[in-house]
């Protein structure tokens, strides 16, 4: 790999090479220690894509995710980084990510996953559903000769984790089904290291690439964006069922789930809506799964809505403890004490948070330290 | 209007000169003045003008190199308008080299780029139509005040047909978003956009040769010869008398009509609808000629 631009920093705490949008940070360079540079990736990768098959009289169909596109030669899917050429089909962003950082995992957000630890997160440029307030919108929803890529194959990700001794990698941001190929063959090598791989996704993926990608993974996190089927066809440009049978399926697989439900004033805020998810949930996937409602920015295509009021999030907090889920959180309400984590038995504070900064942890292993209390997930 | 040049050299494909002689006669019957400079004055007026090919398929199919030369040799007469005024533009800086065209970024000569020159890109705004949100090609929205749109005809096995408002999704961001539905109502909505359709001057699409199947990528074996270019100022009627055209070719090749063939082209319609032109070929003013080696035009008579 060539090194000139990419900058890292090999002290704790963290490195970003590239961020949403595909600028590097200049703020963030200042204090870096042991910079190393690397150039930007000139060309697009062309590993041939799994998941698809060709059709007789010509042309692909890509069965990666439930939109199935037919693709004919020299054409892309809907999410932009996988192409036709001569019917086969390519992934153009293998080993190409446009955004590198490493974060606090508490951003994913998994607030049961490893807390207080860090994830060397990336993501390419791309993504199969359009949502109007997407808040990654400048790397989601552009092809990937349009953001600046750094060469990165899996092998240095893993070696730089190895380096920065960073637990995990999360891939996030845009959305990693569409950089598949690339998810999957890091979290393999991953394991080999011992470093775990965690995947926060739209969930919109067909139940065969979905089965054998949770072989590599150890947790997932899934916007579910709403409960209606409507919502997500004119503001997600998708499909709810597919979304719904994807938790179930990472649920059973016993991949670590936490869900997290974007709060968008007038769209998605009303009581029925936080109490058919609240139900969803406790029946199909148990009522300790995480459910973190967060909060609305107004961004990319719905600029003319207002940030969701705090009053909604704790609306939805509510209902969904009322309807039996116990581990709910909101989510972009710094300060709110429904970031902390307290036990549904004793009601003991376990791990306040602020922010992603973890204030206080008051687990002992997996349990509460006052009840003896059993808290779900990987601690 | 159709322009035909039934005498060219090499069949299907035209020279630089033959081009000159289509587009002149093409103007000036679109013009309706008898002066080659009065033609193209009162169809293009002045100002930074903006070619739009569509170099897809690279050397194999794409907007000759040759129609460019002989369009800019007639919008430079007797300075006109000068040659740094000239854009030829793509997505790619690799769709036009791979085409035949020589990259300028300079101020010098006729420019000639892709929107992934450095420096270049997509705006920062968005424009939204209907269906259609999207940044549009900088090129479009701050280099150029007119654009001249310069598709090849071709069937396409998503949209039915590429023609001009197709060739349009290479100005914006994110044109992976609007294939659904084959391409409607998106293709409409992509040229309604305010920038597009106040700055899309003339629709030229070239059908010396046509492929009729199997686009677009580039399938030699449904490649026709059909010698003529499609003009018009009306982007919707472009496409309606090129996809007359295609379905002509296609019966003729024993292929079945796009409807049967799963692939209505419903935009055109929409794009009536919408008010962006005309659709409805019995609304549509459509002239023929034939031009003759000394760049005479002759009653075409039919399509």
């Amino acid at each position: 790999m060539k090194r000139r631009t990419f900058i890292r920093c090999l002290g704790c705490g963290a490195a970003l090479a590239v961020a949403p949008g595909g600028e590097l940070l200049p703020e963030f360079l200042g204090g870096v220690q042991n910079a190393v540079a690397f150039d930007y990736a000139q060309n697009l990768s062309s590993v041939e894509a799994r998941y698809y098959k060709k059709l007789e009289g010509g042309g692909i169909e890509c069965e990666l995710c439930p939109r199935h596109c037919f693709i004919t030669d020299l054409e892309r899917g809907y999410c932009g980084v996988r192409e036709n050429r001569k019917d086969t089909y390519y992934t153009l962003v293998y080993g190409l990510p446009c955004s590198v950082n490493i974060d606090p995992i508490e951003k994913k957000p998994f607030f049961h996953f490893y807390p207080g630890t860090e994830a060397f997160s990336l993501a390419t440029a791309g993504c199969n559903v359009n949502c109007k307030f997407c808040q990654n919108w400048e790397i989601s929803q552009t092809r990937p000769e349009q953001t600046k890529n750094i060469e990165l194959p899996p092998k240095a990700v893993v070696d730089n984790c190895r380096e920065r001794k960073v637990p995990s990698i999360a891939y996030t941001y845009s959305e990693p089904i569409i950089f598949y190929e690339y998810m999957y063959d890091i979290a393999k090598l991953a394991h080999e290291s011992s470093i775990k791989s965690v995947m926060i996704t739209g969930g919109y993926i067909e139940k065969e690439p979905l089965k054998d990608l949770l072989t590599q993974l150890d947790a997932v996190k899934v916007d579910l964006k709403a409960m209606r089927e409507d919502y997500y066809k004119n503001i997600v440009h998708g499909e709810l069922k597919p979304v719904l049978d994807a938790l179930v399926q990472i649920k059973n697989s016993g991949v670590w789930l936490e869900i997290v439900y974007l709060v968008v004033p007038t769209l998605n805020d009303t009581d029925s809506e936080f109490v058919d998810l609240a139900r969803w949930v406790k029946t199909n996937l148990g009522a300790d799964i995480p459910v973190h409602f967060s909060r609305f920015y107004p961004q990319y295509l719905l600029k003319n809505l207002p940030p969701t009021p705090t009053q909604t999030l704790e609306r939805a907090y509510q209902i969904s403890r009322a309807e039996g889920l116990q581990f709910v959180y909101l989510g972009n309400l710094p300060g709110h004490p429904a970031e902390s984590t307290y036990c549904p038995d004793c009601g003991e504070l376990l791990i306040e948070r602020r922010g992603y900064r973890i204030n206080k942890y008051n687990l002992d292993g997996n349990r509460c330290h006052k009840c003896n209390r059993e808290i779900p997930g990987i601690f | 209007m159709v322009v035909k040049y039934p005498e060219a050299e090499k069949k299907g494909r035209y020279s630089r000169e033959e081009y000159r002689l289509i587009l002149q006669a093409g103007l000036k019957q679109l013009s309706g003045e008898t002066s080659t400079y009065q033609a193209v004055k009162k169809t293009i007026p002045n100002g930074t003008i903006g070619m739009k090919t569509n170099c897809l398929t690279g050397r194999f199919f794409s907007t000759p190199p040759e129609l460019i030369d002989a369009l800019a040799d007639l919008l430079t007469t007797n300075n006109h308008i000068k040659d740094n005024q000239l854009v030829i533009w793509e997505r790619t800086n690799r769709e036009l080299k791979e085409a035949g065209y020589k990259l300028n970024a300079s101020s010098f000569g006729r420019r000639c780029l892709g929107t992934d020159t450095n420096g270049v890109g997509y705006g920062s705004n968005f424009e939204t139509y209907g269906e259609v949100s999207t940044r549009l090609s900088r090129i479009m929205t701050d280099t150029v005040d007119m654009n001249i749109n310069l598709p090849v005809l071709k069937d396409h096995s998503l949209a039915g047909l590429s023609g001009g408002l197709k060739n349009m999704y290479g100005a914006i961001c994110n044109p992976n978003k609007f294939h659904d539905n084959h391409c409607s109502p998106y293709a409409a909505h992509v040229s309604a956009l305010e920038t597009i359709k106040s700055k899309n001057r003339l629709t030229i699409i070239d059908a010396a040769r046509v492929q009729y199947n199997g686009g677009p990528g580039f399938m030699s074996e449904y490649l026709a010869d059909y010698g003529g270019i499609i003009m018009s100022t009306d982007p919707v009627s472009a496409d309606r008398i090129g996809l007359e055209i295609l379905e002509r070719l296609r019966s003729e090749n024993k292929l079945p009509n796009l409807e049967q063939a799963g692939r209505e082209v419903k935009y055109l319609q929409i794009g009536e609808d919408i008010g962006l032109g005309t659709a409805d070929m019995s609304k549509i003013e459509l002239t023929v000629i034939n031009v003759d080696q000394n760049g005479t035009a002759h009653n075409g008579g039919l399509l």
